[in-house]
């Protein structure tokens, strides 16, 4: 069975994810990506922006912890001293549909961190999550040039956040799992090597960084492999909400972006199964015929002795015709010709 | 034990180089402080200007680029910044009168309403901090030569008195919220435009911000000041500079007690500490992590420094930032050793 599904989801789950990367047919219009300090979202973000420009997609950096326009981003959208509604203004405004006529151009908003506007004390008590990062998939402007857009938001799940002011509502997080029609989260290649080593010898997997809890220690990737350049990479944990409502659950590995050129356009995210180290090829099996222990005994049963073992009615089945009390339940034996029957050991 | 230079030479690389808009964290512990590092910030940067054996004419770095530093402390005052740099043979007053270097104090009046006399009332607490860290002997680095320890000593101590209000801009905490951040962030800049004035294109500025998580643990969450409001300050900061150096403080309570919440609920600063250090790690290009090793006291080890990436490494091919994990000791004389586990 397994080669089979592999086949199957290596065809499918590596569409699907580029159709998510690439932006293709509007797949996911709120991908959420939680990220770490152990593996930054950065490399996904770039890998984003480098495919929009393939694409040529319009794109949209919101900066909520970014200083520099990075490279490739069409408009840089700082949000420092501004209030959510001033934001959603200025993302609106940056944008001008190329022509009427011509079909209108994608967009790609990009949210650097949400978890600064979330834990913001200037926000204010009655701020609405759901509708703040609607109104940029859906703008409710006169241009009914409507142009296709999708909003990739970065939460860094190990900043904690503030007590809820309302008890009641669910917190930012879980608010932003259930809008998102696409979660990747982000490990590092390295860890997950490290921990499947630990889950395939029954030992606890190890922890990295802050999990550590250790004095001092914020960060605990040492890229020790870097040297090899064998596990370069991060792994994408996708969870994708189709349409229909089916959910896909798939482990991608990202390999880092010096391995291949800005322009490349073929696919170069590979299934983590498919990774010959996470998934080391298995030993081919020897020859099945010999696998039988050897010994002086003979094990194996003649033909005649497992027709014979096959006749035998085990006592549970007799029991079963309910013969009356203590009827059933009897061994019955028919003896060959090489019983020795005696008569003083053996009753029937 | 011999005297080290004043650059530990494994550090060299991570010390020099910063580029453009770039945040550096350093996290310290209580065991395990990052003056000596910060120091050696200031030195690199400030360094080979500041030696007197060299001409004027060598003023610049190898590559041409002549480098300016703000220091902006909450913890430690002048005079503790003035002591130390001067056991590396840094003059920081000199320094301040050439408009390299100036010093920004945030902790002698923060909190204090500026008093139009000679302020002697409210000044007897800081009075008695800066006597502190000095050292009764300015301990000058063998090897750097000339200027005999009583020149300096004698200049240092005139340069306190003269130009202390001069030198060191003193901020003060007035208002309430981003109001309040506002002030103090004009205050920097304005100090940031002052050396600015006299620089020359391609010149660097280089701002370093000693612990400003005293400034948040003082205010808090009444104050309308969370790890959001300081962490866009510090950005309005970054955009003067040409690169940012910041210390925080990263004790196991300070970090982990929000993350574990289901056990006890994590009291405010807590949360907004952990918040605030660890949304800078994710935005600093490298994370200088000190700590005391694992394995209790040395004689021969002060600490572990582990030198990471951080989120904001953008890991082009130019940028590439080794990561590393070093020893660390802390001489007698303020020399420090930087060595790798298992050499000596």
């Amino acid at each position: 069975m397994a080669p089979v599904n592999l086949s199957h989801r290596r065809t499918h789950n590596l569409l699907l994810i580029s159709k998510l990367l690439s932006l293709r047919d509007t797949a996911s219009p709120l991908t959420l990506l939680q990220d770490s300090l152990e593996q930054p979202a950065t490399p996904l973000i770039k890998e984003y922006i480098r495919r929009a420009k393939l694409s040529k997609v319009h794109v949209t950096f919101i900066a909520f912890e970014t200083l520099k326009k990075p490279d490739g981003v069409d408009a840089f959208v700082s949000t420092r001293r501004k209030s959510p509604a001033e934001i959603v203004e200025e993302v609106a405004a940056v944008y001008q549909p190329a022509s009427a006529t011509g079909p209108p151009r994608r967009r790609l908003i990009i949210i650097d961190a949400i978890n600064p506007l979330l834990s913001s004390r200037r926000l204010d008590p009655a701020f609405h999550l759901p509708s703040f990062l609607g109104s940029f998939i859906a703008p409710s402007g006169p241009s009914t040039g409507k142009a296709e857009a999708s909003l990739v938001v970065t939460y860094h799940q190990d900043v904690s956040a503030l007590p809820q002011q309302n008890h009641y509502s669910p917190t930012p997080l879980s608010v932003l799992t259930y809008l998102a029609t696409s979660i990747i989260t982000l490990h590092s290649f390295s860890h997950i090597l490290a921990q499947k080593a630990a889950r395939d010898r029954s030992l606890a997997a190890p922890v990295f960084g802050l999990e550590e809890e250790q004095d001092g220690v914020l960060l605990g990737r040492l890229d020790k492999l870097a040297g090899t350049g064998a596990a370069e990479g991060i792994v994408l944990e996708l969870e994708h909400r189709r349409k229909s409502g089916r959910g896909v659950l798939e482990w991608y590995l990202l390999p880092p972006s010096s391995r291949y050129s800005p322009q490349h356009v073929k696919e170069v995210v590979t299934l983590l199964d498919d990774n010959v180290l996470y998934n080391p090829p298995m030993e081919p099996d020897t020859n099945p015929d010999e696998d039988e222990p050897k010994s002086t005994f003979e094990l194996g049963l003649t033909d005649r002795q497992r027709r014979d073992r096959e006749g035998v009615v085990l006592p549970y089945f007799d029991a079963q015709h309910g013969d009356g009390p203590g009827e059933g339940g009897r061994i019955l034996y028919d003896m060959g010709e090489e019983d020795d029957f005696d008569e003083e050991e053996d009753e029937i | 034990m011999p005297s080290q230079p004043p650059l530990p030479p494994l550090l060299t690389t991570y010390l020099s180089k910063q580029p453009e808009s770039s945040l550096t964290l350093i996290s310290s512990i209580l065991g395990a402080t990052s003056n000596w590092l910060v120091l050696r910030y200031l030195y690199a940067a400030l360094g080979t200007s500041s030696s007197p054996n060299v001409t004027i004419g060598s003023d610049e770095l190898a590559n041409g680029v002549k480098r300016k530093v703000v220091l902006v402390s909450f913890l430690r005052s002048w005079e503790f910044w003035r002591a130390e740099a001067k056991r590396l043979g840094l003059d920081l007053a000199r320094l301040a009168d050439k408009q390299q270097f100036a010093f920004v104090d945030g902790l002698s009046e923060l909190f204090n309403t500026p008093s139009t006399a000679s302020g002697a009332p409210t000044n007897t607490g800081s009075a008695v901090r800066t006597t502190l860290p000095l050292r009764s002997q300015p301990g000058t680095v063998p090897g750097r030569g000339p200027p005999s320890t009583v020149t300096a000593e004698r200049l240092g101590n005139e340069g306190l008195r003269q130009r202390e209000p001069g030198t060191a801009k003193k901020l003060h905490f007035t208002g309430h919220g981003v109001a309040a951040l506002d002030v103090m962030e004009k205050d920097i800049i304005a100090e940031i435009n002052r050396q600015k004035s006299s620089m020359a294109e391609g010149d660097e500025m280089l701002l370093i911000i000693d612990q400003p998580d005293f400034l948040l643990a003082a205010t808090g969450a009444s104050m309308g000041i969370g790890a959001t409001e300081m962490a866009e300050w510090v950005t309005g900061l970054q955009q003067h500079a040409h690169a940012t150096v910041l210390t925080l403080a990263a004790d196991s309570p300070l970090i982990h007690n929000a993350s574990t919440s289901g056990i006890q609920q994590s009291s405010p600063i807590e949360t907004e500490h952990a918040a605030f250090a660890i949304g800078m790690a994710h935005r600093a290009r490298s994370v200088m992590q000190l700590r005391t090793l694992e394995t209790g006291a040395a004689r021969d080890v002060s600490g572990v420094l582990r030198i990471s990436r951080g989120g904001g490494w953008t890991g082009e091919a130019e940028d590439n930032l080794e990561e590393r994990e070093l020893l660390y000791y802390i001489q007698r004389d303020g020399g420090v050793r930087v060595f790798g586990r298992g050499e000596s």
